[in-house]
C-alpha cells in the first residue's frame, strides 16, 4: 500500500515529483498517437523521443537561448526565449521528427516543393547519386538543410495532430514549438530527422504556455520566487535583536510585556 | 412524436460530422500561428466534377481509379458521403529564415516564388514546410474529430487536388478532401466496387511493382527471373529496365483530358472549343 501526495509545488519535490510520473505517461501513449496518425499512402517515417528530468529539460532551455542569441532571425529571439522558460516549467518535453523529407521524399510530382510536376525542385539541390539523397555530409548553413519533401513535412503534421489531441483528452497543457525541436534536435533527440518539432507538456493550475508577459525570460515565476529569496534574506537581518527576550511586536515601556501594542 | 428511419438519419447526421470537423480543423494548434484554413463541404452531385475528373486520371493511375470507383459506386448506392474541402495557402512564409525549402532566407524565397509559382498533381509550389507541417495538424484534427464521432472518414489528396484544381477553396495552395461516412464497416479499406476491377494477375504486377527484389531469382547472370507464376523456371520472365514510350503517351493524353475536362467545368473553354 502507498500513499501518493499530489502538488505542483514546489517544484521537483516528491509531491511534485509524483505528477510528472502522470505525465511522462501521457507522453507515452501521445507517441502512440503519433504513430498511428492518417498521412500519406500510410507509410512510416516518424520518430519519437521524450526528454524527461530537471537536467534534460534544462540542457534544452539552455540551448534555445544559444539559437536565440546566436543563430535565429531577430523575430524569433524572444519567442525562442520565452519558450526556454515553459520547456523549464514543462514536466516532460515530446520529439517527434520526420525520417523521410531530408532523404526519402514521396517522388510523386505533387508540386509542393517547387512548383512543378516533378521532384526536379528537391533533386537539383541535394547531392545524389540517381535519386538516392546521400545525407551524409551533416553541416548546415541554415537551421534545417533544405530543401526537404514537403509532402513527408506534411505528415509530421498528422503526427503532432494526434499526439497533441490525446494531450487535450488527458487536460495536460501542450504547445508544439519549432523552438524546442530545433534545439533538441540538435541536441541529438530524433537524430535521423532533419525536422523535429517539440512538444512541452506541463500539468499545473495555470497553462504554463498561455498568457505570457512582456520579457517573460526575465519576468517569469522562478525570478520572481528567487527575487524573493534574494532580498528576505537581507531585509531579515535588520531587526537583529535578542529574540529570546525581546519581542518588538510587543508594547514599549508596559509591565505587561505579553500584550500586544 | 416521430419514428425517423436509421440509415436516412444517419446519412443526413453525416453532414454535422462534416461541420463539427471543419471547427476541428480551425481550431488545430499551429507552430507558426499563422495559418488560416478554409474549409467547404460539399454533398452529392456537387461532388460528379471531381469524380468526374478523378475517373479520367485513373485511366492511367491506379490511384486515382481507386479513389473515383469507389465515389461511383456509392454514388449509385445513394450513399454518397458529404466531403469535407480542407486548404490553405501554403505559399506565404513563416519569416523564421530555417532554410527547410531550400532558400537560405524567407526574402531570397519570395523573390523565387513570385516568379516562379506552379502547379504539380497536388498543389501548387514552393511552399513553406512549417504551414505545410500546420496543415497537417489541422487536417489531423478534422479525422481526429470524425473518428470521436464514429464517422468513417479517409483524408485524401486525389479528390482534394481535382476539387483545387476545379477552382473550389479558391486562394489555396493546397487541398485536401476528407469524405465523412459513407455509413457502414470499413468501407475505404474494403471497397467493394473495387473487387473486380483489377484481376488477379493485375493485382500481383502491382505487388511485385512495389517489391520485385522478393520474387527476383539470381541476379548475378544479368537479367534476373522473375517468379511470376509457380513453375516460374519454364518459360521465364526476366526483369528488364526500358523506357516505356506507350505509357508515358497514354499519360500525356490522360493529363491532356482531364484538363480539358477541368476547363470545361471551369467555363474557361466552351464546348464548341473542345476538339472533337
Amino acid at each position: 500500500m502507498a500513499r501518493i501526495h499530489i502538488d505542483e509545488w514546489p517544484p521537483y519535490s516528491p509531491s511534485d515529483q509524483a505528477k510528472k510520473d502522470n505525465v511522462l505517461i501521457v507522453a507515452k501513449l501521445m507517441v502512440n498517437a503519433a504513430l498511428t496518425a492518417p498521412f500519406t499512402g500510410g507509410v512510416p517515417g516518424h520518430e519519437a523521443e521524450i526528454a524527461y528530468g530537471q537536467k534534460e529539460l534544462e540542457l534544452i532551455a539552455r540551448e534555445m537561448e544559444r539559437l536565440a542569441h546566436k543563430e535565429v532571425p531577430e523575430r524569433l529571439k524572444k519567442p525562442f526565449l520565452y519558450e526556454a522558460v515553459m520547456v523549464r516549467e514543462s514536466d516532460v518535453a515530446v520529439f517527434l521528427g520526420n525520417k523521410r523529407a531530408h532523404e526519402t521524399p514521396m517522388d510523386v510530382g505533387c508540386g509542393l516543393c517547387g512548383g512543378e510536376p516533378n521532384c526536379s525542385f528537391v533533386y537539383e539541390r541535394l547531392n545524389h547519386f540517381n535519386g538516392i539523397i546521400d545525407t551524409t555530409d551533416r553541416s548546415r548553413e541554415t537551421a534545417i538543410k533544405g530543401p526537404v519533401c514537403v509532402v513527408r513535412a506534411h505528415d509530421l503534421g498528422y503526427a503532432i495532430g494526434s499526439a497533441l489531441w490525446v494531450a487535450a483528452d488527458c487536460f495536460v497543457d501542450s504547445k508544439a514549438c519549432y523552438s524546442v525541436g530545433l534545439a533538441g534536435r540538435n541536441l541529438g533527440f530524433c537524430m535521423n530527422s532533419e525536422i523535429v518539432v517539440g512538444i512541452l507538456l506541463g500539468v499545473a493550475s495555470k497553462n504554463p504556455y498561455a498568457d505570457i508577459p512582456p520579457n517573460y525570460h526575465l519576468t517569469n515565476m522562478s525570478k520572481q520566487v528567487d527575487g524573493i529569496r534574494k532580498i528576505t534574506t537581507i531585509t531579515r537581518q535588520i531587526p537583529n535583536h535578542p529574540y529570546h527576550t525581546f519581542d518588538p511586536a510587543k508594547k514599549a515601556g508596559t509591565k505587561d510585556p505579553g500584550k500586544e501594542e | 412524436m416521430a419514428v425517423y428511419d436509421g440509415l436516412k438519419a444517419t446519412q443526413e447526421h453525416l453532414l454535422d460530422v462534416a461541420k463539427a470537423c471543419a471547427l476541428a480543423a480551425g481550431r488545430a494548434p499551429a507552430l507558426t500561428h499563422r495559418l488560416e484554413i478554409m474549409a467547404e463541404i460539399v454533398t452529392d452531385e456537387d461532388l460528379n466534377p471531381m469524380i468526374d475528373v478523378l475517373a479520367t486520371l485513373g485511366e492511367n493511375s491506379a490511384f486515382q481509379l481507386h479513389d473515383a470507383v469507389a465515389f461511383q459506386d456509392l454514388a449509385k448506392r445513394g450513399m454518397m458521403p458529404p466531403v469535407l474541402l480542407l486548404g490553405a495557402d501554403l505559399t506565404k512564409p513563416a519569416l523564421w529564415d530555417c532554410g527547410a525549402c531550400g532558400f537560405k532566407t524567407c526574402g531570397e524565397y519570395v523573390k523565387y516564388t513570385s516568379r516562379n509559382k506552379g502547379v504539380g498533381i497536388g498543389g501548387y509550389g514552393p511552399t513553406c514546410v512549417w504551414k505545410a507541417i500546420d496543415f497537417g495538424t489541422a487536417a489531423d484534427f478534422a479525422c481526429a474529430c470524425a473518428a470521436r464521432h464514429c464517422a468513417e472518414a479517409r483524408i485524401m489528396f486525389s479528390v482534394g487536388a481535382v476539387s483545387m484544381l476545379l477552382g473550389r477553396l479558391e486562394g489555396a495552395s493546397f487541398v485536401l478532401g476528407l469524405p465523412i461516412g459513407p455509413i457502414g464497416k470499413n468501407l475505404w479499406f474494403d471497397r467493394e466496387a473495387w473487387k473486380n476491377i483489377l484481376n488477379f494477375e493485375r493485382k500481383m504486377m502491382t505487388q511485385m511493382a512495389g517489391g520485385p527484389s522478393m520474387w527476383m531469382a539470381f541476379s548475378g547472370g544479368g537479367n534476373p527471373i522473375l517468379k511470376t507464376k509457380p513453375r516460374w523456371w519454364e518459360d521465364p520472365t526476366f526483369l528488364k529496365v526500358e523506357q516505356d514510350a506507350t505509357f508515358i503517351e497514354k499519360d500525356v493524353n490522360c493529363q491532356a483530358k482531364a484538363y480539358e475536362k477541368i476547363m470545361r467545368y471551369r467555363g474557361v473553354f466552351g464546348d464548341e472549343d473542345i476538339p472533337k
